[in-house]
């Protein structure tokens, strides 16, 4: 049993309030991402579980040990460090394998372990050096090889992978994923990059301000945001967010009338929405006078090459949209949005979304 | 034409300055230092080649002095209690130095008077060391005696006795001298990175291990630079001795430095003192460059 609990921890530096009751429950065997803006307290919730801050307030579980007031080296967990904190005078190969030795590990089984992670991780031609001598992604490796050659009741890593270029980082992202799998420890998973969240965990927590935002499956967390902070945080281009007005069996936003399904136009009327939600792949371009469209303007127009984003100025806000590749138009060019309401979500006047979507493959839960 | 080559002048006038302007600036500091050291080691030198009378130079005799030092019975007495003096304290200071070090790491109140009460000692003149320490050694009105006359015992022989008279010295030296040590390595842990002590309390060290995994290994270069410069600092002591023990009982405690002095100044053999003084500079600075040298090939490891 190695599931890991934070009970309502509280975390303040002096008087900088940092983490306000903080309560997440992460199932055995998991891979949980903690997700979340520089600055929201991600870093200080991980070393509260390791042990090396006290929480202010609250207590933290690994499986069913209150661990709150352990030595980190009696929690069995494995961190990989936002700084790497590699041991300086260490070689590459004596830092990987300090956690084995350390514990005893008979000196054959220690080679073993040390060329099968350094062979995972790509750094086998670097033991013999000394952590100045490496860049810094190297370091970072060689920081994520020591917490894997373990095997601990639970990993965590923060932002393990922020400082490999794009091709090592997406490599690595598939390599600590069968790893966990493989070792089936609990992993808790900081990073600021949403597509590894959605990609690599089984569970996305979002965190804000130090409060918890919400906790549920990548899909989720992109499907059904349960505040317009997750919604516009996660997903890239961003929610589009526009203000809306009730109206006669729908609602009024970007300057037309848009009809909802009776259920849903209840629901919106009973929670007093504010805001229409909208992912950028769920709108589309069309003629700027066709019926049911939000008439407006090109802003910007940006080819990705698999795709084109086309950002138009409606009233009362910018929206972007995903439009073909072989989208062509003009800055100013008078253009239409056109959607399906049932793929919108609303949010009420403090930002808690009201109204979810329908979802397109008719699983509403 | 003409403005062309006034501004070659001017340019080259400027440039001149900029050429001289660190050396004007470096002179003033560079005459003293010729004055004050580099003047009277050359005198020095010459010294140690030549005899004395009265004061006054007699004969050159090159380097007999040099050689007749390795027969004088005193001599080498004197260096080998230096020795022993140099090795006990500083090896006594350096332990007590880190120990405290690593124990005023931690952050407590009143941690601030701590480290300031700790080095006190380091900033009182030897020479009031030294008396403070006789007051407190005396036999007759002594410190120790009067406690150990409270304590029932007799008077305490401190400076009569070869052995104590050592050891007291010792004592003085480490009571003095461990603030510096204290200090240096103090600024050492502080300026150690925190994230290693971290992971390696998360990868399952404990305390003892920490330190001898981590902040030993870290801190080498460090202690190497502090007991270096204590080991100079301690091959030249003089003022302690002088007021303390004047090189008694016996020879007990008579270091090179006060060995030195007595026949300079007592039996007025200047050229052989120079010679003396000249050997122990050439000694510790072997030392010291072999020390340095150690340390490199420790680091490049
Ligand atoms: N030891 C400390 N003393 C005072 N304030 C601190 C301390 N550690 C962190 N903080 C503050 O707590 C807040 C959260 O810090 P934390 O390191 O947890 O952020 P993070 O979510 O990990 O950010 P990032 O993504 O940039 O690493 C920050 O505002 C930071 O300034
Ligand atoms: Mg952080």
């Amino acid at each position: 049993m190695s599931s890991v609990l934070y009970k309502s921890v509280v975390k303040n530096f002096g008087a900088l309030n940092v983490l306000r009751s903080l309560d997440l429950a992460v199932p055995d065997h998991k891979f949980l991402a903690l997700l979340g803006p520089s600055g929201c307290g991600k870093t200080t919730a991980l070393r509260i579980l390791a042990g090396l801050d006290m929480p202010s307030a609250g207590k933290v579980f690994i499986g069913e040990r209150d661990v709150t007031r352990l030595q980190p080296r009696d929690r069995d967990i494995a961190m990989v460090f936002q700084s790497y904190a590699l041991y300086p005078q260490m070689t590459v190969a004596e830092n990987i394998s300090y956690p084995l030795w350390i514990r005893g590990t008979p000196d054959i089984e220690r080679k073993v372990k040390i060329g099968e992670v350094a062979a995972v991780l790509e750094i086998g031609h670097l033991l013999d050096r000394r952590p100045r001598q490496l860049s810094g992604g190297q370091r970072q490796r060689v920081a994520l090889a020591r917490a894997i050659v373990r095997d601990p009741a639970a990993f965590l890593m923060d932002e393990p992978l922020s400082n490999l270029d794009a091709r090592l980082r997406l490599t690595m992202r598939g390599e600590i994923k069968r790893l966990c799998q493989r070792l089936g420890a609990t992993t808790i998973y900081v990073t600021h990059d949403q597509v590894e969240a959605l990609t690599m965990a089984d569970l996305v927590a979002v965190m804000h301000g130090g409060e918890l935002q919400q906790m549920a499956p990548p899909i989720d967390i992109y499907d059904r945001p349960a505040n317009r902070f997750v919604a516009t945080f996660v997903g890239n281009p961003p929610m589009n967010i526009l203000p809306v007005t009730l109206a006669d069996n729908g609602v009024r936003a970007g300057g037309k009338i848009v009809p909802l399904e009776r259920t849903r136009f209840f629901a919106c009327r009973l929670a007093e929405i504010v805001e229409i939600g909208l992912r950028p792949e769920d709108c589309s371009v069309a003629q700027h006078d066709a019926p049911d469209v939000l008439p407006g303007e090109i802003y910007v127009v940006e080819p990705m090459g698999n795709e084109t984003l086309v950002n138009v100025r409606l009233d009362g806000g910018n929206v972007s949209v995903r439009a073909g590749r072989d989208f062509r138009g003009a800055v100013g060019e008078n253009i239409g949005v056109a959607f399906d309401a049932a793929n919108a979500c609303f949010f009420n006047s403090v930002g808690i979304t009201a109204v979810h979507r329908v979802n397109s493959n008719g699983r509403e839960k | 034409m003409q403005s062309g080559t006034q501004a070659r002048k001017y340019r080259l006038q400027g440039a001149g300055l900029d050429l001289a302007l660190p050396y004007l600036m470096l002179a003033p500091g560079l005459m003293i230092v010729l004055g004050v050291l580099v003047y009277p080691l050359l005198d020095g030198l010459k010294a140690s080649t030549r005899t004395y009378r009265y004061g006054s130079p007699i004969s050159d005799v090159g380097l007999q002095n040099y050689v007749h030092l390795w027969s004088d019975a005193q001599f080498l007495n004197s260096l080998w209690v230096t020795v022993k003096f140099v090795a006990l304290s500083v090896s006594i200071e350096a332990v007590l130095g880190f120990a405290l070090a690593l124990f005023c790491l931690r952050e407590f109140r009143g941690i601030r008077l701590l480290r300031t009460v700790l080095i006190i000692p380091m900033v009182i003149t030897p020479v009031v060391v030294a008396i403070v320490f006789r007051l407190i050694y005396a036999s007759d009105a002594g410190m120790l005696t009067a406690l150990s006359e409270a304590m029932g015992g007799g008077a305490m022989q401190i400076l009569g006795n070869p052995l104590n008279a050592f050891i007291g010295l010792v004592v003085l030296d480490v009571w003095e001298w461990t603030p510096l040590m204290f200090l240096i390595l103090l600024a050492g842990l502080q300026s150690l990175p925190q994230e290693p002590f971290e992971a390696a309390r998360v990868d399952g060290a404990g305390a003892w291990r920490v330190f001898a995994d981590l902040t030993f290994p870290m801190m080498r270069p460090v202690l190497a630079v502090a007991i270096v410069l204590r080991t100079i600092d301690a091959f030249g002591t003089f003022d302690q001795v002088f007021v303390l023990t004047r090189g008694g009982p016996g020879e007990a405690t008579r270091l090179v430095s006060i060995y030195g002095y007595d026949t300079a100044f007592k039996f007025q053999q200047t050229g052989y003192a120079a010679a003396l003084f000249v050997t122990i500079g050439l000694v510790v600075l072997a030392l010291a460059f072999s020390a340095i040298r150690l340390l490199r090939r420790i680091d490049a490891s």
